[in-house]
């Protein structure tokens, strides 16, 4: 099956089809047993790709062939580039020999959509289930559902799949009728309600029962395009707060619009926005692991994030009246919302003030950047930042520290490399 | 004051600490291949006691606790210069302290040891991504690696669990040592291997078609490839497929 030239372009069309979808997570979930392939609980990059974006998964289109035409997609029906469709044998045999060299931790696959959505999701199904029996394979393997298919076809992918996602792709109803004949908010909706009730099912099944099925242990996630259409980042964050907290969704994936298509219904970008890419991951890392509201973050006033700074320190900014706070007695969740610690640099501190107490000098040795912590806390009792700590003062002084050169830095691109070392792709702070 | 030699094992290196720690003036570990002879110092061959090695691990996690272990037998395969001495420190505080040493986390004994457990976890845990097998003639899988810290020991759990029945190898070509996966059972041995090895039929194929994945899946309007420098560090480029290893 490997010997073609033809196999070769097929990968080239179908990978570069698919690479636009920003989910590259391959933790989350523990297949382990008889055959080859174990999935990783932390989740493992095999490379970086030129982009500086980490490469996990085999991740490929079946087909770029599409009945539909949404505006924004390179697959749409309209589109006229080469078309490439690849037969279950093919990626379940490329998706194996790749996996066994490791290249990858597994296989991403999605599709545009042939004859029909069921069609599409019978032949990709075909695909996972011959990689999981033929070749007893293990390892993770992450299925797009196609919207619009049988309610057994998508049940059937979580019993295949570690983890299920429907992209939503645009945040609003209006957007999709707009950009994506053929959808509208309930076509995306109706299949993720289902996986969720499906995973939560079974959920509670596995808790009596030890030896039923697992069902996509990895959970479901989706992608929401930035910049395409005119919806803000506070209707944007609270649209993943609600599915973080109604469809108990694991992750969701911001993808900067990049104008591959010309469309009059697109806007005119000269430049994909990734430093609101960056900012939104950084907001949604705050609601999953910092225990931030969307609230908190963005309000009817002020609906956009800060691009000049991270939403954290925003935040801190318009709450100056909660700190400085004492490192010797704050609580994890207080020390969380401290600009400059995150979840790592936290947690030491709690640990290590149990032998003793803190002075400033420790901190920095406990990871966290005072740079930036300096102007919101205190260690027993002494503060190290300005003297009268006005919001105007302190910014002044953040962005002394951005720019040392003073150089103005108009793009944040130096920012984004800044801050970027493992945050462009998970918005860690 | 008194230097106790170790032969380069970890078990010796136990030895040497299990001696130093009896001992309450100052004294030094170090490597016997590497050590200066001062003018004040004396050598003592610490020679290598399984019973002695063993008990300093139960000191480790007794006194201390499984994480301690843990930190202490990290810290060692880093082979980063200063770290024999910087163990004997560490070692010492759990002895004073008993299982609180860990929590000192601001403390430079503490940190130093964590800090280069870090480091060896940090690389083996990016091995577990970078280690690129390439199919034999014989179907054996074979992978070269050069890494900074001793991590082999670490990477073998993962693929033992990820391979399933394949034969496999991974090689630590900068320390010569190898661990082999054959037929179930798992052995470490010294491996200079004497030419190129034969390759099966179908794997210039198949790095083929990795390579051209590799370029295909990079966007184009977002090139950062100081991002992709800071993830892959060009010392580690020369072993993976896709950067032509
Ligand atoms: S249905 Fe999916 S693949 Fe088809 S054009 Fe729309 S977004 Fe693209």
């Amino acid at each position: 099956m490997l010997d073609t030239m033809d196999l070769q372009r097929k990968l080239e069309i179908l990978a570069d089809s698919a690479k636009y979808d920003a989910s590259c997570a391959s933790s989350g979930s523990n297949r382990a047993g008889r055959g080859t392939g174990a999935a990783h609980q932390s989740g493992v990059c095999h490379s970086w790709t030129a982009d500086g974006r980490c490469v996990s998964l085999l991740k490929i289109l079946m087909t770029n062939e599409c009945v539909y035409d949404c505006a924004y997609c390179v697959n749409r029906r309209s589109n006229d580039t080469p078309k490439a469709i690849l037969t279950p044998d093919e990626i379940a045999g490329l998706a194996f020999e790749f996996y066994k060299r490791n290249y990858i931790e597994g296989l991403f696959l999605s599709s545009g959509i042939v004859v029909s959505p069921d069609r599409t999701m019978e032949l990709m199904l075909e695909a996972v289930r011959k990689l999981r029996e033929n070749y007893h394979f293990n390892g993770y393997v992450h299925m797009k559902v196609i919207p619009g298919a049988d309610q057994r076809l998508i049940d059937q992918a979580g019993l295949w799949a570690d983890r299920v996602s429907v992209n939503i792709e645009l945040p609003s109803d209006k957007s999709l009728r707009l950009l994506a004949p053929g959808k509208t908010k309930d076509t995306v909706l109706r299949p993720m309600n289902r996986l969720a009730q499906q995973i939560a099912a079974h959920k509670d099944e596995r808790r009596t029962i030890k030896s039923s099925p697992a069902y996509a242990p990895a959970g479901q996630s989706t992608q929401l395009i930035i910049g395409a259409t005119p919806e803000t980042d506070r209707e944007i964050i609270k649209l993943s707060e609600a599915l973080y907290g109604k469809m108990a969704l694991r992750r969701v994936y911001y993808s900067a619009f990049i104008p591959v298509m010309k469309d009059n219904r697109l806007p005119a970008l000269r430049e994909p926005p990734l430093l609101r890419e960056h900012r939104l991951y950084q907001a949604d890392w705050l609601l999953r692991f910092y225990g931030f509201t969307a609230d908190e973050l963005l309000d009817a006033a002020h609906p956009q994030l800060d691009l000049s700074f991270d939403p954290k320190t925003v935040w801190a900014l318009n709450n100056l009246d909660k700190f400085p706070l004492e490192v010797n007695k704050a609580s994890y969740e207080q020390l969380l919302r401290v600009p400059g610690m995150g979840v790592t640099s936290a947690k030491r501190i709690v640990r290590a003030r149990r032998a003793g107490a803190l002075k400033l000098d420790d901190l920095k040795k406990l990871g966290v950047v005072m740079k930036r912590a300096v102007y919101f806390v205190t260690a027993g009792g002494r503060y190290g930042g300005i003297k009268k700590e006005t919001e105007a003062a302190i910014k002044i002084k953040l962005l002394e520290h951005k720019n040392p050169n003073g150089q103005l830095d108009l793009f944040g691109q130096g920012e984004l490399v800044r801050e970027g070392l493992e945050a462009t792709v998970t918005g860690q702070l | 004051m008194r230097t106790y030699l170790y032969d380069g094992t970890f078990e010796s290196f136990l030895t040497a600490l299990s001696l130093a720690l009896e001992r309450d003036e100052d004294c030094a570990i170090a490597r016997e291949a590497g050590a200066e002879a001062g003018l004040f110092s004396e050598f003592v061959n610490a020679g290598n006691d399984p019973a002695r090695a063993a008990a300093m691990r139960d000191f480790f996690e007794e006194l201390g606790s499984a994480e301690s272990w843990h930190h202490a037998r990290c810290a060692f395969l880093s082979e980063a210069s200063g770290a024999e001495d910087a163990l004997l420190a560490y070692a010492r505080l759990i002895k004073e302290k008993g299982r609180g040493a860990d929590d000192m986390l601001a403390d430079d004994r503490v940190k130093r040891v964590h800090g280069l457990s870090a480091s060896v976890g940090g690389e083996a845990h990016m091995f577990k991504g970078f280690v690129r097998f390439k199919e034999l003639a014989d179907k054996t899988l074979y992978a070269r690696i050069e890494p900074d810290h001793n991590i082999l020991p670490l990477l073998t759990g993962h693929f033992k669990g990820r391979l399933g029945e394949f034969n496999w190898v991974i090689h630590d070509a900068r320390r010569g040592r190898a661990a082999l996966h054959f037929k179930g059972r798992l052995v470490y041995a010294p491996l200079t291997p004497a030419g190129a090895p034969e390759f099966d039929g179908k794997e210039d194929r198949v790095q083929a078609l990795w390579r051209h994945f590799f370029k295909t899946a990079a966007i184009k309007e977002r090139t950062n490839p100081k991002l992709q420098r800071q993830n892959v560090p060009l010392k580690y480029r020369k072993n993976l497929t896709e950067f032509g290893g």
